[in-house]
């Protein structure tokens, strides 16, 4: 009975194209750790990452620097998290600049408490970090915290007007 | 039951989440020389597709000068490595709006692998999506728009033969700093695999009575701490002491580890026996 709940469970999508020996060998493997495989959600608690929202500048005008604080409810950045009570780190990825029209370059800063971690995930209530530096937090009993992360925009007297982009990663570490 | 469970995960995952992220389930993943296999589910409960890489590390978690806790990455002793043989299939995917898709683990580990736990870290990248571009819809604006990555890091460990793990404890010291209760000791792993468990400290006044701590809005007795020890490690344990704070004098600071976890089914944690400190504490 357990093994028949266990094959319910649609199989990856392996890969693309035409099969080779080795790819029909390892769906052969697949196949047997699907029949073999743990229970799933047995091992542990599910852990989710979310991201809420991007730091979110609004309106930028040439040669204004433009700050967005962590503790500002509506252009912060927020991540979501929700797992197991525990230490977890965290870690950024960021950008020192953002890419534009035709390759054109404004700079993006973080400053050295422009990151913060919520244990209930109130924007009020928060333990600031620098976002450039990992940092270790412990997700409170009911398993839910945020993060909130704040930047600087500085466009240059003629910075050249159009879209910019780049792009912010977090990682969170089980520990 | 098991079908039930996964709903109810399931269900669990799609009560706040509106924006882009996956679920990752378990947190940690326990393989077996009998099954030298396990899976990952992974569920999007957004309403746009999410596109998932998937890829290995080797690391584990240790405690910096300051008794923060970090992941070595650098391949300090790759004899408990797993990494050159367990592999995740498949690598890339994409899952949809309110789907699940599963991770699946294939260790073909060497011949003469000795007895004992071999580690890897699964690292689960997900495209949150992209922020919306912001700003006045004008040519002659500037608009900036951030594109937002999270990355999930879940350790797989494999066990083969017979395993046991333990700790012992040295170096504990303890005080209070403002309204926290700060400590440290070294704790390190014996026997051939991690040792997945709790720290409880216990504060106790020169009567005996138990001195409660505060966690979050509730007062506790027991300050508790879950640690994975791989190696050796020197965690920093900062505590908030229950308002007003301590009267000056004496207390103990009493401090186990114990091979206990509430996040984890007790059959995948080692049985271990306990170690024990205490250390004074004054409040001057």
């Amino acid at each position: 009975m357990a093994r028949r709940q266990r094959m319910q469970i649609p199989l990856p999508a392996l890969s693309y194209g035409r099969p080779t020996r080795d790819m029909k060998r390892e769906s052969f493997l697949v196949i047997g750790a699907l029949l073999l495989g743990a229970p799933l959600g047995a091992q542990g608690r599910p852990l989710t990452v979310t991201g809420i929202r991007g730091v979110t500048f609004g309106a930028v005008l040439p040669g204004v620097p433009r700050v967005i604080l962590r503790t500002d409810p509506a252009n912060s950045g927020q991540i979501d998290m929700r797992g197991p009570r525990g230490p977890v780190l965290l870690t950024f990825v960021l950008p020192i600049q953002m890419t534009g029209p035709a390759g054109a370059l404004m700079p993006i800063t973080f400053g050295a408490s422009d990151a913060g971690f919520s244990a209930n995930q109130t924007i009020g209530s928060q333990v600031g970090f620098d976002p450039k530096q990992p940092f270790t937090a412990t997700l409170p009993p009911n398993g839910r915290a945020s993060v909130f992360l704040g930047a600087t925009a500085s466009p240059t007297p003629n910075q050249r007007a159009g879209a910019y982009t780049a792009t912010i990663i977090l990682t969170v570490t089980v520990l | 039951m098991r079908a039930i469970g996964v709903a109810f995960l399931l269900s669990l995952a799609t009560l706040s989440l509106c924006a882009q992220g996956v679920m990752v389930a378990p947190h940690v993943v326990f393989i077996s020389h009998a099954q030298r296999s396990g899976s990952v589910l992974l569920y999007n409960p957004g309403t746009q597709p999410v596109e998932v890489t998937i890829s290995t590390i080797f690391g584990y978690p240790v405690t910096d000068s300051t008794g923060a806790i970090r992941l070595d990455t650098l391949a300090a002793d790759s004899s408990v490595s797993a990494l050159a043989w367990i592999q995740a299939f498949p690598r890339r995917l994409t899952v949809g709006p309110r789907e699940r898709q599963t991770i699946r683990l294939l260790a073909r580990p060497p011949a003469a692998l000795a007895d004992g736990e071999y580690w890897l870290r699964l690292v689960i990248a997900a495209q949150a999506g992209r922020v919306p571009i912001t700003g006045v819809a004008d040519t002659t604006a500037i608009q900036i728009g951030l594109t937002l990555e999270v990355r999930t890091i879940i350790g797989v460990n494999y066990r083969k033969g017979a395993v046991h793990t333990g700790v012992s404890l040295s170096t504990l010291r303890a005080q209070v700093v403002g309204d926290s209760l700060i400590t440290r000791a070294r704790i390190e792993r014996q026997g051939n695999a991690a040792f997945i468990g709790t720290i409880r400290e216990t504060l106790v006044d020169s009567t005996g009575a138990v001195r409660a701590q505060q966690l979050g809005d509730s007062l506790v007795m027991t300050y508790e701490s879950p640690v994975g020890v791989y190696l050796t490690m020197e965690p920093r344990l900062a505590s908030a002491l229950a308002k007003p704070g301590l009267p000056r004098g004496r207390y103990w600071l009493r401090y186990e580890v114990v091979a206990e976890r509430e996040d984890l089914d007790p059959k995948l944690v080692l049985p271990a026996p306990a170690a024990r400190d205490s250390v004074q504490v004054i409040v001057p």
